[in-house]
C-alpha cells in the first residue's frame, strides 16, 4: 500500500532549496516529478519526462514563468500546456501537447505535493523551522531505531547534545527515506550546524543498523 | 602561459575555468590523450615524468598539479580568489583543495571507469563518491547557515573551482547528484559567474540569457 493514500500531502522539497526561477527532481509515490518555481515565484509540479522525447524536465530551465526542456527548447506554462515549440517559430501548440502536473502548496518553508486531488490542507508545523533535507538509505524502522523513538505523524523526535530535531519522514521505496530535519523556530547558527551535524550521525547510525541487519 | 590540454579531462578543465574567470588568456596546446595516450609518449612525459596532464607551462615554470595552477592563475591575475583574508578563509581553502583530490579519485576514476572501460571496482568507487558528496553537501548546509555561499567565504575562491567539475559530472561516472540540493545550489552559483565557460557535460545556465528569437522559416 502506498504511504500516502490519494489526496493526502506529501512533503517533497524545502523552499528554500527551490529559489525562484529554477527546477530540481523530486521523487513521489506516483514516480519522479520536475519541481519548479517561476520567476515571479510560483512553485509548480510537473511528471519528469518531456512528451516530446522523454528528457527529464528537471533537467531544463526557467525562463519568465514557463519551464523549458534542455534536449529541444519545448517550454510548459504552469498548468502543463506547451507554449513553444522552438523548431517551429511559427507554431501555435495544440492544446493536446501537455505535461501532467500534480496540486502543491508551498507552506511554512516546505514544498507539499498531493498525490491525487487534495482533501485537506498540509499539515503546519508552528514553531519549527526547516534546516536541511537529506536521503537516507535506510527505511523509517532504522531511522526509529537509531532515534530510540517512535516516529508519529510523519514526524520523527531525536535528541541529542541538548536540542531536539523534529524529523519529517517520507518512505521513498522500502530502504531508502526522505529526511527534511526541522529545529526549533529561532534557533541560532551554531545550533543550526549542530543539529545539521547530529542529523548526519543520525543517518550513518540508521544505515549502519540496516547494513548489520542485512548481514545477519 | 601554455595549457597542455584535454577537452574531456575534468582536471584540465579546472585550470581552463580559472583562467576565464580571472581573465587570463591560455596559449591552448591540445593533447591526444585517449586514444592516442599522447601523454605517455616522449614529449610529455620530458616535461611531466608522472605522464598526467594538464600540464601548465610558463617560462621555465611547469606545473603538474591542478591545485597549483589554480594558486597560480589566481595570485598573478586575481588574488581575491585565493581566498586567504582571514585565518579561517585560508584553512577552509586549504581543506577543500586538499579534499578535491578525493573527488578525482573517486568520482573521477568512476567517470575513467565508465566511459574509458579503465579497470576499477565501481561499486566501491560509487560508495567513495557518495561519502564524499555527502561531505561537500554537509559543508555546504554548513556555511548557508552562516550566510556563505561558496565553499570558503562568501566570494568563490580556488577551492570551488577545484572541487567543481569532478562534482558536476559524477552523473558520467554513474552517480546521481539528484539527492543534494546545497550542491545543486552551488553549482548553480558557479555557473552564474561572470566569465564562466562550459565543458562537455558541464552547461551554462541557458536562463542567463534571454530567448534566442526565431522568425518563421529561419528555422
Amino acid at each position: 500500500m502506498l504511504p500516502y493514500p490519494s489526496g493526502s500531502w506529501m512533503p517533497v522539497a524545502l523552499s528554500a532549496d527551490l529559489p525562484a526561477g529554477t527546477v530540481m527532481p523530486a521523487q513521489t509515490p506516483v514516480g519522479p516529478i520536475a519541481l519548479w518555481r517561476s520567476r515571479s515565484g510560483r512553485a509548480a509540479a510537473f511528471a519528469d519526462r518531456c512528451p516530446h522525447r522523454g528528457m527529464r524536465l528537471s533537467r531544463g530551465f526557467v525562463r519568465g514563468e514557463a519551464l523549458s526542456c534542455i534536449y529541444h527548447g519545448w517550454s510548459y506554462a504552469q498548468a502543463g500546456n506547451c507554449l513553444r515549440i522552438p523548431a517551429h517559430p511559427g507554431l501555435t501548440p495544440p492544446e493536446t501537447i501537455g505535461v501532467a502536473t500534480q496540486p502543491v502548496e508551498d507552506s511554512g518553508g516546505i514544498i507539499w505535493i498531493s498525490v491525487g486531488e487534495p482533501t485537506a490542507r498540509p499539515p503546519r508545523f508552528d514553531g519549527l523551522a526547516p534546516l536541511r533535507s537529506m536521503i537516507v538509505e535506510a527505511g523509517i524502522a532504522a531511522l526509529e531505531a537509531a532515534a530510540g523513538t517512535k516516529a508519529d505523524g510523519g514526524l520523527l523526535d531525536y535528541a541529542q547534545n541538548a536540542q531536539t530535531l523534529r524529523l519529517l519522514l517520507t518512505p521513498q521505496g522500502k530502504a531508502r527515506t526522505l529526511m527534511h530535519v526541522l529545529v526549533d523556530e529561532g534557533t541560532g547558527p551554531a545550533k543550526r550546524i549542530a543539529a545539521s551535524r547530529a542529523a548526519e550521525t543520525l543517518r550513518r547510525t540508521a544505515e549502519d543498523i540496516l547494513r548489520s541487519d542485512v548481514a545477519q | 602561459m601554455k595549457l597542455y590540454d584535454y577537452v574531456l579531462s575534468p582536471s584540465c578543465y579546472k585550470a581552463r575555468l580559472m583562467a576565464a574567470l580571472t581573465g587570463v588568456k591560455l596559449d591552448i596546446r591540445p593533447v591526444d590523450f585517449h586514444p592516442g595516450a599522447e601523454h605517455r609518449g616522449p614529449e610529455l612525459m620530458a616535461l611531466n615524468p608522472a605522464g598526467s596532464i594538464p600540464i601548465l607551462e610558463d617560462g621555465d615554470l611547469v606545473l603538474t598539479e591542478s591545485s597549483a595552477m589554480l594558486v597560480y592563475l589566481a595570485a598573478k591575475a586575481a588574488p581575491q580568489w585565493l581566498g586567504n583574508d582571514t585565518a579561517l578563509q585560508a584553512a577552509r581553502v586549504q581543506q577543500w583543495l586538499s579534499f578535491s583530490h578525493r573527488l578525482t579519485g573517486s568520482l573521477g576514476a568512476a567517470r575513467l571507469h565508465e566511459m574509458l572501460l579503465r579497470p576499477g571496482d565501481i561499486a566501491t568507487l560509487h560508495g567513495q563518491g557518495i561519502a564524499a558528496l555527502r561531505e561537500l553537501e554537509a559543508g555546504l548546509v554548513e556555511q548557508h547557515i552562516r550566510g556563505q555561499r561558496f565553499l570558503a567565504s562568501d566570494r568563490p575562491t580556488i577551492a570551488d573551482v577545484a572541487c567543481f567539475p569532478y562534482v558536476a559530472l559524477a552523473p558520467d561516472g554513474g552517480v546521481s547528484l539528484d539527492p543534494y540540493p546545497a550542491i545543486r545550489l552551488w553549482s548553480r552559483a558557479i555557473r552564474s559567474l561572470e566569465g564562466f565557460i562550459e565543458m562537455p557535460g558541464i552547461h551554462r545556465l541557458h536562463e542567463l540569457k534571454p530567448e534566442p528569437v526565431l522568425e518563421a522559416g529561419e528555422a
